[in-house]
């Protein structure tokens, strides 16, 4: 019977160290015992459980197939357009925002953002092939995907460090924001410059909600109201 | 000839606690937990499968499987053979996939004199499974020769099941109003480096009880209130020790409700008590947490409160709105929920199934019980205990690395001047 000289509890005969603080068992009259057997099994096993991959697999198949399907269509039906586009870039945009993640569940989250946003590009680059469309792609399309893509990006990679609260008031400035951003590129092509209107009526709104949740998060008093009543 | 008229296809609707076991099990999670007698001999692998075929058609709900239809998931009866004895691991309470077709939601194991049942928990509570336990074990000495009587949790193997064991004693005794909810804050969670999601880390302190139960006294309190004491002191010193923004330390602990609300099932019947202790607002001593502890597991229990929080949870499977919903949406909400309402309020849960009696003929082979719960849900440790006779065990099950919490509870009891032994399953020695 040997005890820890650290933790004061007895160890099991078959013990070379202390289980809880792994201090070595060295006691000279009483050696370790090496033939009995230890108190839990050594084997370990694992259970296989099932993954998502293959979902993934299937799903990503059953994509491939239709849009191989259309493309082979699209020969035949109406081949003066390229129509098959539209649905070959959609499930593409399908496979990144969906399927992708259930390959690469540990993906950093702004690397899916940035295959997301560049999925949504590539769509309407195909989009714009049909229809000849590279002047509004170049000068609405694209600034647009980069701007609401830089966006969430940010968000996303504020979000999981802040509370709650701060958390939804960046959501809602953020927003705001992409409502600024499509008003500045929609007007800048449209008639090139910027006359804010519906954006402006958006953002002061998200302005007043904001300014609403920071009062809260700051006094401690209305933050313990605000968790109580939402839960949070 | 007449036609023969075709059975109903038995099924069992879940139970509360049982939807949400089922909903939050997944690929990071599997609610396992593990309850072993530890004998005098070495078990007998034939004569124990002779007993456990003799013990399941007494259980039918312990023999099924987990369907998950479009709306809810259900239990259908499992018409393969067995389940069969295996040998046991090191890595004990391995996940399970609850709706897979090979799996099965009950394990029997045997490790030298150790045999061990794991359950998936949407089957049954630690009371029930106890229950089961109980009633295999006597099976298993009847083969050996022994005579056993029934009685003291054993059931009689030769009848069929009655109704009430299969009985949702949650739907039976909901009604009147519901318990309003109460916000909870976050609390403290003792944290490390994770472990591989096989892994299972379990640390064992054997304890004897009527030295405990001295201590106990002392201090003013059951074994219960001061294992729940210890543990919030142990947690209280490590959280200081951290020196992290200070939260409130509390424990989730299942309170069996077949004490108050008279049943006989074997299916889940528990709600949680929540003591705790906010360090923000000054220093306490051990004798302050200790009276703290006592005041407020006694404040819970409470029989109307109960009910209520029975009626309100019930309620929540009953609401049309939520029926009408796809399993495909309900689950994540469910996991969504589960995390902010029954993990981030709580610091880790202990559990103490109570005191394994058995007739004088089973008891004096059996050396001692143990239970364990299985994988954490996130990266942190549980714990449970449980008597038998002079023999107390209390088995922490962690998937970190760090062993700080094992280690201070114990030198805590060491310094409160009990004996403890202990045991562990790691075999990192650093």
């Amino acid at each position: 019977m040997s005890y820890c000289v650290h933790c004061g509890v007895e160890l099991d005969d078959t013990a070379a160290v202390c289980p809880l603080c792994a201090t070595p068992v060295h006691d000279p009259k009483t050696p370790r015992d090496t033939v009995s057997p230890t108190p839990y099994p050594t084997r370990s096993s694992t259970v296989e459980l099932p993954g998502k991959g293959e979902l993934g697999l299937l799903v990503t198949v059953i994509l491939c197939a239709v849009a191989a399907v259309c493309g082979v269509l699209n020969v035949f039906l109406k081949p003066g357009r390229l129509w098959s586009l539209y649905v070959i870039g959609a499930l593409l945009t399908v496979w990144f925002w969906l399927i992708l993640p259930i390959f690469l569940p540990k993906l950093h989250r702004a690397v899916k953002v940035l295959l997301d946003g560049a999925a949504v590009a590539l769509y309407l680059f195909l989009i714009s092939v049909d229809l000849s469309g590279r002047t509004w792609y170049v000068g609405l399309a694209l600034p647009i995907v980069l701007a609401e893509t830089a966006i969430v990006l940010a968000v996303a990679l504020w979000l999981p460090r802040h509370s709650i609260l701060t958390s939804i008031t960046v959501l809602i400035g953020g927003v705001a924001a992409s409502c600024l951003c499509i008003e500045l590129f929609v007007d800048r092509f449209l008639t090139g410059r910027w006359q804010p209107l519906w954006s402006l009526v958006v953002t002061a709104a998200c302005a007043a909600i904001m300014a609403v949740l920071i009062v809260v998060r700051r006094v401690p008093g209305l933050r313990a109201w605000a968790r109580r009543q939402f839960h949070l | 000839m007449a036609k023969k008229k075709a059975q109903p296809e038995t099924w069992y609707p879940m139970d509360n606690a049982g939807v949400l076991y089922a909903a939050i099990s997944g690929d990071d999670y599997s609610p396992v937990y593990r309850i072993s007698a530890v004998l005098d001999k070495a078990v007998d692998a034939a004569a124990l499968q002779r007993a456990l075929e003799k013990n399941i058609p007494r259980f039918p709900t312990f023999h099924v499987r987990l369907r998950k239809g479009a709306f809810w998931y259900y239990f259908v009866p499992d018409d393969r053979p067995g389940p069969f004895v295996q040998e046991d691991v090191c890595n004990f309470c391995q996940p399970m996939d609850p709706c897979g077709e090979a799996t099965r939601l009950l394990r029997v194991c045997r490790y030298e004199n150790r045999v061990s049942i794991e359950c998936f928990h949407a089957l049954s509570d630690g009371g029930g499974a106890m229950v089961f336990f109980k009633t295999l074990l006597a099976c298993y000495f009847r083969e050996l020769g022994e005579d056993i009587p029934d009685g003291d949790g054993i059931l009689d193997v030769t009848e069929p099941p009655r109704s009430g064991e299969t009985e949702d004693a949650y739907r039976r005794y909901a009604g009147g109003r519901a318990a309003p909810r109460t916000w909870k804050q976050t609390a403290y969670h003792p944290t490390g480096t994770p472990e591989p999601f096989y892994t299972l880390n379990v640390t064992q302190g054997l304890l004897s009880v009527a030295q405990v139960k001295q201590v106990a006294k002392a201090n003013g309190g059951s074994i219960t209130e001061y294992l729940s004491a210890a543990l919030i002191w142990t947690l209280m010193e490590l959280q200081r020790r951290e020196g992290r923004k200070e939260r409130p330390v509390s424990l989730a602990i299942p309170i069996d409700l077949r004490r108050f609300f008279p049943t006989e099932t074997v299916r889940n019947f528990i709600l949680t008590a929540r003591p705790c202790i906010d360090p923000r607002l000054g220093d306490y001593t051990f004798p302050e947490v200790m009276e703290q502890v006592r005041y407020q597991l006694r404040l819970e229990l409470s029989r109307p409160l109960m009910k209520g929080s029975i009626t309100g949870n019930v309620n929540f499977q009953k609401n049309p709105i939520l029926k009408a919903v796809p399993c495909v949406l309900k689950d994540p909400v469910m996991k969504l929920s589960y995390r902010l309402a029954a993990i981030r309020p709580f610091s880790m849960t202990y559990t103490n199934p109570g005191i394994f009696k058995a007739p004088a003929p089973m008891a004096r082979h059996i050396q001692r019980v143990e239970a364990v719960l299985g994988q954490p849900y996130g990266d942190t440790v549980n714990c449970a205990s449980v008597s038998c006779g002079d023999a107390l065990s209390i088995s922490f099950a962690s998937n970190l690395k760090e062993r700080d919490v094992e280690r201070e509870f114990f030198r805590f009891l060491v310094r409160e001047g009990l004996h403890v032994t202990v045991l562990s399953n790691r075999s990192d020695p650093s």
